[in-house]
């Protein structure tokens, strides 16, 4: 601790250590334009602007470096002005470049100069997303079946041809379905603030319904004899149009409208066990063709410091989706997250999650908040794929098992992360962190119609979840090695659950 | 001037000084730091250093000097008691650079304890004269060093060093380019690799930690005998 004799000093240099503020403060200076400045010993300097020279840019078109840059010929540039280093940033943030620079020459004139801006391009094929596990699955006693594995990625050339166009595609595998995404994204559509987004995605996957004793009579004779769940089969091919808005430095707004043909085939008859009780499986979708038409708002605000290890920050959504009425799901989607994170004094991390989401109406089963993505263990879907069968693992012993899809959803979170490692090179952090949450996941059935055999508290759908293990930022992005799936096997392996 | 007092001028300094704070953290070991040699000499009553830190300008940054867009220069100096890992004094000094393209001069403005100074250098080694040197820079009162103690200073150089707020707006930038990155919940088995490449923003454009060797505290020259 600095002694109370000498605080004194560090009190006064507070101001004398923060260079750009003396020079912030002052009043503008003379120009040095037209004639040597009336003053010489300020060093606040202004040219007007004679134009704007691009450097290294061989693949990127020079429209697309000047749309991130506000400058423009004929303009008056002063060298204080922080629109010059946000615009150094603004144009590391197209992820096009590996290093860019600014400076100034002298123009044809006095007073006047040129920006130069010096870029060097860096590679913009990216892999966006990677999934790579092994599902488990379990009869309807809960004892084990073979494991499954599944696999997923996703890629995209984020600056197609120069042109600053996203051009991105995606597959997911997994036993007996695969999914394919492909989109388009352009972030600066004809120049204006708006993006332009198109997403076409086909899915020929297949779920699981049903959870004891399930009876059923499939149309396919494959169906019958290998599973002890209602199988629904089911083929997606649609595509998405969405336009984004950057709201402010923090905030944005997003607007897709989704229109995709359904082709599912399902069972004719099924019932299960529900509670004490025999009731027909509820599937959620037409049999047959059908079509579905949303529309989708999302407002978010985001001031987290990094993407992936977060310090500190807010990540907050809030989004509603619409299914048009007079097409075949018509229903109202509505989602809040609100994500926070705290840098400890002693520099580990806490972050708190809740996550809130309600569905009024008839929306699609793959719509509908599937269990797996509220708990850390089974897996989450990919690419809409939800390749585990398994019911989760009701730590609580509530009737959260007899909900596989729900209208309803909410989860708190919270989170404690020690950093590790912090380099510059190829891994940029390591952190270890474990985390625990409950949630909860319910169709309006259990308000309405709660499942037989459940007394008291175990009729709250409600289970706790946790996770532990490494996240590592990369150079090529962030990666997650989490040891809750393989805890959520070794329940697998537990055979009848509870 | 009493301990409240001290307290009262450091929350005051604190609370004037806008928005941007660049962090005066102290190095957790500095006695770890390499060694450079400076002189520490008695002022007045004033103990002050004398340091060079002009390898802190490489290649680079004498690009940057030249650019004709703003340059700082930061030197932070802690008094660390040798064996101490707490320091008894901070001082600093701070150097903005501007290359004026039609008056071919690099126009300076200097703030250390004592004042501002606005000057100009003719040439790069006008600047590291002036910028990249600390020549009789405010260390600390000398009566508030023990006379039997022995001391070492070391010694932070930042060029362009970066406030945390803007840091944070500058990877927002970074990281979520057109408002639309989100993350994955990156729970499958072995991992989910999640997001673009993401460039890590420095603090500083480059940064140079230094001590000095020790040294006892400056006392004065004693009196002429009269013959």
């Amino acid at each position: 601790m600095i002694g109370a004799r000498s605080l004194v000093w560090p009190a006064a240099l507070a101001v004398v250590a923060i260079p750009a503020l003396a020079s912030a403060a002052d009043p503008p200076s003379p120009s040095t334009t037209a004639s040597p400045p009336e003053a010489p010993q300020r060093a606040r300097l202004r040219y007007t602007l004679e134009g704007i020279e691009l450097r290294g840019n061989v693949r990127t078109a020079g429209r697309v470096v000047l749309r991130y840059v506000k400058f423009r010929a004929g303009d008056l540039l002063d060298v204080d002005d922080p629109e010059l280093e946000l615009t150094r940033y603004r144009l590391l943030g197209t992820g096009f470049f590996a290093q860019v620079d600014l400076s100034l020459r002298k123009g044809s004139r006095r007073g006047a100069a040129v920006l130069i801006i010096e870029v060097v391009e860096r590679n913009t094929l990216v892999v966006q997303n990677l999934w790579a596990g092994v599902a488990a699955d379990e009869d309807t006693a809960g004892n084990a079946r073979p494991l499954s594995a599944f696999l997923g990625v996703q890629a995209a050339e984020t600056n197609l041809a120069g042109t600053g166009i996203t051009l991105g595609a995606g597959v997911a595998l997994a036993a007996d379905q695969f999914a394919l995404r492909t989109s388009f994204v352009d972030p600066s559509f004809v120049g204006t603030g708006w993006s332009a987004a198109i997403t076409v995605l086909y899915n020929d996957a297949r779920d699981f319904f049903g959870n004891r004793d399930v009876l059923f009579e499939a149309p396919l004779i494959a169906q019958r004899e290998v599973t002890d769940y209602a199988v629904v089969a089911y083929r997606r091919f649609g595509a998405t149009i969405g336009t984004g808005h950057d709201l402010g430095v923090s905030s944005s707004f997003a607007l897709d409208y989704h229109l995709e043909q359904i082709d599912a085939t399902v069972p004719v008859a099924a019932s299960h066990m529900r509670g004490l009780s025999r009731e027909p499986v509820d599937f959620s979708i037409r049999p047959g063709r059908s079509v579905l038409s949303t529309v989708r708002g999302t407002l978010t605000y985001d001031t987290r410091d990094a993407p992936f290890l977060t310090a500190r920050g807010t990540h907050a959504q809030a989004s509603v989706t619409v299914g048009i009425p007079g097409t075949d799901y018509s229903f109202q989607k509505f989602e809040g997250t609100l994500r926070r994170w705290w840098r400890l004094p002693w520099r580990h991390v806490v972050r708190f999650d809740a996550y809130v989401g309600a569905i009024a109406g008839d929306a699609p089963f793959f719509e509908q908040f599937y269990v797996g993505d509220f708990t850390d263990l089974l897996p989450d879907r990919l690419l809409a794929l939800a390749p585990d069968r398994r019911q989760p693992p009701n730590l609580l012993g509530t009737d959260i098992i007899e909900v596989r899809y729900g209208d309803f959803a909410a989860k708190i979170e919270g989170e404690y992360r020690i950093p590790l490692y912090t380099g510059r090179e190829s891994v940029y952090g390591v952190d270890l962190f474990a985390s625990a949450g409950i949630y909860s996941v319910a169709t309006r059935r259990e308000f309405t119609n709660p499942p037989t055999g459940y007394r008291g508290w175990s009729r709250l759908p409600v289970d706790v979840t946790g996770n532990l293990g490494l996240r590592l930022d990369t150079k090529l992005g962030g990666v997650t090695i989490a040891f809750s799936n393989v805890l959520g096997l070794v329940a697998a392996r537990n055979g009848a659950r509870k | 001037m009493t301990r409240r007092a001290a307290l009262f001028a450091l929350a005051l300094a604190a609370l004037t000084a806008p928005a941007v704070t660049v962090r005066a953290e102290p190095p957790k070991t500095p006695a770890a730091l390499p060694t450079r040699n400076a002189v520490v000499a008695l002022e007045g009553k004033q103990a002050v250093l004398s340091v060079p830190f002009r390898d802190v300008v490489d290649g680079e940054i004498e690009k940057k000097l030249s650019s004709g867009l703003p340059t700082v220069i930061v030197l932070r100096a802690w008094v660390f008691r040798d064996g101490g890992t707490e320091p008894v004094a901070l001082t600093a000094k701070t150097c903005r650079v501007v290359y004026d393209l039609w008056d071919e001069v690099f126009r300076l403005q200097i703030t250390q304890p004592g004042g501002l100074v606005d000057t100009v250098a003719v040439n790069i080694e006008g600047v590291l004269r002036q910028c990249a040197e600390a020549r009789k820079l405010r260390l600390i009162e000398r009566s508030q060093l023990d006379d039997n103690g022995r001391y070492f200073v070391a010694g932070l150089v930042e060029v362009n060093p970066i406030s945390q707020e803007t840091q944070d707006r500058i990877k927002r930038w970074v990281t979520r380019p057109n408002g639309s990155a989100a993350i994955g919940p990156g729970d499958s088995l072995f991992g989910s690799f999640v997001g673009l490449f993401v460039a890590r923003i420095g603090d500083a454009d480059r940064k140079l930690a230094f001590r000095t060797q020790v040294f006892a505290p400056p006392n004065p020259p004693p009196p002429e005998k009269k013959p």
